[in-house]
């Protein structure tokens, strides 16, 4: 497969000690299991094919995709539309089955959609209108059983303080802007504490500056965190900053083009950072066309 | 040709907030009180009333349009002896027993709507066959089914509410957008959890809507039946109030008796039916 050889200059991604400190003040579940482990990738993704059916077609959407993903990993997977990575991201998600191949969370394979792997989608209306956003916070920890009444409360508290919207948690999700939904649903992806926040294309729905400031700040709490965190998006420069990690698509069908590793953290405005995007486009389209490092195309 | 002019950079000094004069002013006492959607309503209400009077008295034929006035004096009159009262709660018990049933069948083949495609196709082929039909034809047979009681009145309530309710309610379900589903599923929330963590709540907005419909109509085949075969259990309700009060030419009772089937109507969508908006929908921004 094309990704073969550039995974020998992996480096290790996110130090395995630190990674438990801010998630064990909060509670001693989740993260922790993960790093029993640390050879055998979080989710693997092996020669997954999807295809389905419209009226009169049979479609492929990708063609036998595989590529691990590692705890704390920033896993981006970058394509122009039809390359089939929000359809990917679907399937880890569990809401379309693969037609040939397999998916695999910490070696179990993934038929369903489930609370270990929550979801950030790129519209709007993914919080719950009648809720409050606490309420929305603390929902999935409720509906799962995860935790109850007050304890679930705080948690949900704990998460919306981290995404700044504390003097908002008893507002209705039809009081905030965009940007601060966006926040909400990140919360409470995070809340639940998942395996792996799965986000698709959270950002894309917002205005450009709005959109900056959100990079930065799922950045910052990455830093605290140290989430796995597996992210779709069509944007370049959004893939080199938020991603440590790059997987490229080709579109009709998704295929891997590359996996390659984004530029360390905070030089997303260096000449290397440009020189990654110019091999990414490169890569991506036969013929280059000039792109600033830092315009975030929507 | 074309020349580009020279331009400097241009840097302006906004002003503080404190530097303004008025930025919120409060608004007159005659404003806010035409602001008051229910004022408003209640000055259409006299100002009806008023014509009613009017025409009433120009008329001078009591038997035909009895005034205003008259028929606010039989309606008191009949209040205070508690005939109304009395047949007006008569009809609404009757009417909360048939609307409620009614409102759970729906529920329940809409569920199964949304669950199965049998379910759907099940629930399409009966609102296309029965919704169509008034639940007042029904009344004969249901006379013969279950005997001149309020058996048979529920029994045409439940006909007239179900339809309407189920058909808007599984409309609702069907637009619940594709997010929020995924939502659900995504913390393991499926079979009746899904129903009412999910589905209900998202869709609100058309159950509330089916159940005004729902609501109405009952009301309207309650009085019809009433006014057609009269006595249920016993005691008749308001329409055979109204239709007793006809039979004695006593056309203030008459009046009497609609208006107060109009107050009712009046007092569920204005203090039922929006109390029930402004703790849901309305809060939650799915209507404005």
């Amino acid at each position: 497969m094309t990704r073969g050889t550039r995974l020998a200059f992996r480096p290790a991604s996110g130090g395995g000690a630190t990674k438990n400190l801010s998630s064990a003040a909060v509670s001693g579940r989740g993260r922790a299991r993960a790093d029993a482990d640390p050879a055998r990738a979080l989710l693997e993704v092996r020669g997954v094919t999807i295809q389905y059916k419209t009226r009169n077609h049979l479609i492929t959407a990708t063609y036998r995709v595989g590529f691990n993903v590692l705890q704390g990993d920033r896993f981006v997977m970058l394509g122009p539309s039809g390359c089939g990575k929000s359809t990917v991201l679907k399937a880890v998600g569990g809401y379309l089955a693969p037609t040939e191949g397999e998916i695999r969370l910490k070696g179990e394979l993934i038929t369903k959609p489930g609370p270990d792997r929550i979801m950030v989608f790129q519209e709007f209306d993914q919080l719950l209108p009648w809720k409050t956003v606490l309420e929305n916070v603390a929902f999935p920890l409720k509906a799962t059983g995860t935790l109850r009444g007050k304890a679930a409360d705080e948690r949900a508290m704990h998460y919306i303080e981290k995404v700044k919207l504390a003097n908002f948690a008893h507002s209705y999700p039809h009081m905030l802007s965009g940007g601060m939904k966006q926040r909400v649903a990140i919360a409470r992806g995070m809340a639940m504490e998942p395996d792996i926040l799965l986000m698709d294309e959270p950002f894309a729905a917002l205005d450009a500056l709005t959109r900056t400031r959100m990079q930065d700040e799922l950045l910052a709490l990455w830093d605290e965190t140290r989430f796995t965190v597996l992210f779709v998006t069509h944007s370049i420069p959004e893939a080199i900053k938020i991603g440590s990690r790059i997987l490229l698509l080709s579109p009709h069908p998704g295929q891997v083009k590359a996996e390659i590793n984004s530029v360390p953290r905070g030089q997303e405005n260096s000449d290397e950072a440009a020189a990654l995007a110019r091999e990414i486009h490169q890569m991506l389209f036969a013929d280059q066309i000039e792109e600033a490092p830092n315009v975030s195309n929507g | 040709m074309f020349q580009t002019v020279e331009r400097p950079n241009i840097y302006c000094e906004t002003l503080g907030p404190d530097q303004f004069g008025i930025i919120e002013k409060p608004l007159t006492l005659a404003e806010k009180i035409y602001n008051q959607a229910w004022l408003r309503k209640i000055a259409i209400l006299l100002l009806l009333a008023v014509l009613w009077e009017v025409y009433g008295r120009w008329l001078d034929n009591p038997l035909l349009v009895p005034t205003f006035s008259d028929t606010m004096r039989a309606l008191i009159t009949d209040f205070g002896n508690g005939t109304i009262p009395s047949r007006a709660w008569g009809s609404i018990e009757v009417l909360m027993l048939g609307f409620a049933l009614g409102a759970l069948l729906a529920g329940l083949l809409s569920v199964f709507a949304i669950s199965t495609r049998v379910g759907a196709d099940f629930l399409e082929t009966m609102t296309a066959m029965f919704n169509p039909l008034p639940a007042i034809a029904l009344l004969p047979l249901a006379l013969i089914w279950f005997g001149l009681g309020s058996g048979s009145l529920i029994f045409v309530l439940v006909h007239s509410v179900m339809w309407a309710v189920a058909l808007n309610t599984l409309a609702g379900f069907r637009s619940v957008s594709a997010t929020v589903r995924m939502v659900g599923r995504n913390y393991n929330l499926n079979g009746l959890r899904f129903v009412v963590r999910i589905l209900i709540p998202a869709a609100f907005p058309s159950i509330l809507s089916g159940l005004k419909i729902g609501w109405a109509f009952a009301w309207r085949t309650l009085i019809a039946a009433e006014l057609v075969f009269g006595v249920s259990s016993g005691q008749g309700g308001l329409g055979w109030y109204i239709f007793e009060s006809k039979n004695q030419l006593n056309i203030p009772e008459v009046f009497a008796g609609l208006l107060t089937i109009i107050l009712i109507g009046l007092a569920v969508e204005n203090v039922v039916f929006r109390f029930i908006e402004s703790r849901t929908v309305q809060r939650w921004g799915m209507q404005s």
